[in-house]
């Protein structure tokens, strides 16, 4: 034992890293019952406080009080209305670089498509958070992510239908493009206002594109 | 069309393992910031600046404190940004936070208030050790400061728990 390593030392040491055991503070202890106790008790109170540390999320789970309110993203029933009478009819068509930005973003996650499980309500939350929007549905989500597009950070949602599954991406920023449909290679989709700002639906060619878009739109709260 | 950020890991990948340390990352902001709503203004954030500089992480064993360090710049960066009140230990509004019940076990949750109350100094080191999983070493490197500097910090952080734990506190390291 080095004569510089006393019991202050050793309870420093232990008190800083229980956990951590040094060649000198184990010779110390070898021969200090009172610090070998304090090291056992404060092992004890490791334990505790890693218990303490892990705190239950559930309640984490309910919306903060303090959050500011987030603005909801809502689409008016006469605009889904008109759109699904509408039927093929095209509105306007959007401007082409953001359909194909949109396509072009989606064709860069293939893996957005292959999900099955839902999506945590926590992961969903924070994706939608950013962009400060608000967008209730009642279809799982399989996919989120907050995505970088035409430098804002959106989200990108790929929601399960019966139909199968569609792209969701809630474009805020967007506020000045023609609504209507398009076609993109092996995508069909469509671009509407929705809210401060738009929303892009995107679909693979084999899908029953509307059915699913009604599906999608149907089950916004 | 827009260039993407391409990384090591895929965008779907990412987004998992972002989900499964999720959870840690809450917890980790709620200790630092003591409230609710503040810490899941940090995790959102973290999981947006995660997410952009997803390139940076070449590990993804590495994840975990390299989200952990995020969190903490963005607790502070929330801090400077939206100059927020320093809170007085009486006042700290998670002290009442439903969180921190735990059935059946008062002592916990006497605990988890004890921790609340220690000093910014005190307590962050201890939540990047026991929770965070770093090392003295890391966490030196991690607030600027002196391995030993960290030890000392955590000696006393420790010793002011042992009392609520019912033991004697220790002579102090000065």
């Amino acid at each position: 034992m080095s004569n510089n390593f006393d019991c202050r030392h050793a309870r420093l040491e232990i008190g800083g890293d229980p956990q951590v055991q040094s060649p000198e503070l184990d010779a110390h202890l070898a021969t200090c019952a009172a610090c070998t106790q304090f090291r056992a008790e404060t092992l004890a109170l490791d334990a505790r406080l890693r218990a303490a540390f892990e705190l239950s999320l559930t309640e984490f789970r309910k919306p903060a009080s303090k959050a500011p309110p987030a603005r909801r993203f809502a689409l008016a029933a006469s605009v889904v209305l008109a759109l699904l009478v509408g039927g093929g009819a095209w509105l306007f068509r959007p401007q082409a670089a953001l359909a194909a930005d949109v396509v072009d973003h989606v064709t860069h996650e293939p893996d957005s498509w292959q999900g099955h499980d839902p999506v945590s309500p926590e992961l969903l939350a924070a994706v939608l958070a950013r962009a400060g929007v608000h967008y209730d549905i009642r279809l799982p989500v399989i996919y989120a992510s907050p995505c970088p597009f035409r430098g804002h950070i959106v989200p990108h949602l790929v929601v399960q239908t019966d139909r199968g599954p569609l792209t969701v991406m809630v474009l805020e920023h967007v506020k000045n493009e023609p609504e209507g449909r398009f076609t993109e290679g092996e995508y069909r989709g469509i671009v509407m206002r929705a809210g401060a700002g738009s929303i892009a639906v995107v679909a693979r060619n084999d899908q029953d594109f509307d059915g699913a878009l009604k599906d999608v739109l149907d089950g916004v709260r | 069309m827009n260039p993407r950020p391409r990384g090591t890991t895929a965008p779907s990948a990412f987004t998992r393992l972002l989900e499964t340390l999720r959870p840690d990352l809450v917890r980790f902001a709620f200790w630092l910031a003591r409230d609710r709503a503040v810490a899941e203004d940090v995790v959102q954030e973290t999981l947006i600046r995660a997410w952009k500089s997803r390139d940076e992480l070449k590990d993804t064993a590495a994840a975990r404190p390299w989200l952990l360090t995020i969190v903490r710049r963005e607790h502070a960066r929330l801090y400077e940004r939206k100059r927020l009140p320093t809170v007085d230990v009486d006042q700290v509004e998670a002290l009442g936070d439903p969180a921190l019940a735990s059935d059946g076990d008062a002592g916990l949750e006497d605990l988890r208030r004890a921790i609340l109350q220690l000093p910014d100094e005190y307590r962050e080191p201890l939540v990047l050790q026991v929770l965070g999983g770093l090392s003295t070493s890391e966490i030196a490197a991690e607030l600027k400061l002196t391995q030993a500097a960290v030890l000392t910090r955590l000696f006393r952080a420790r010793n002011r728990l042992r009392t609520i734990y019912g033991l004697p506190p220790a002579e102090d390291a000065e």
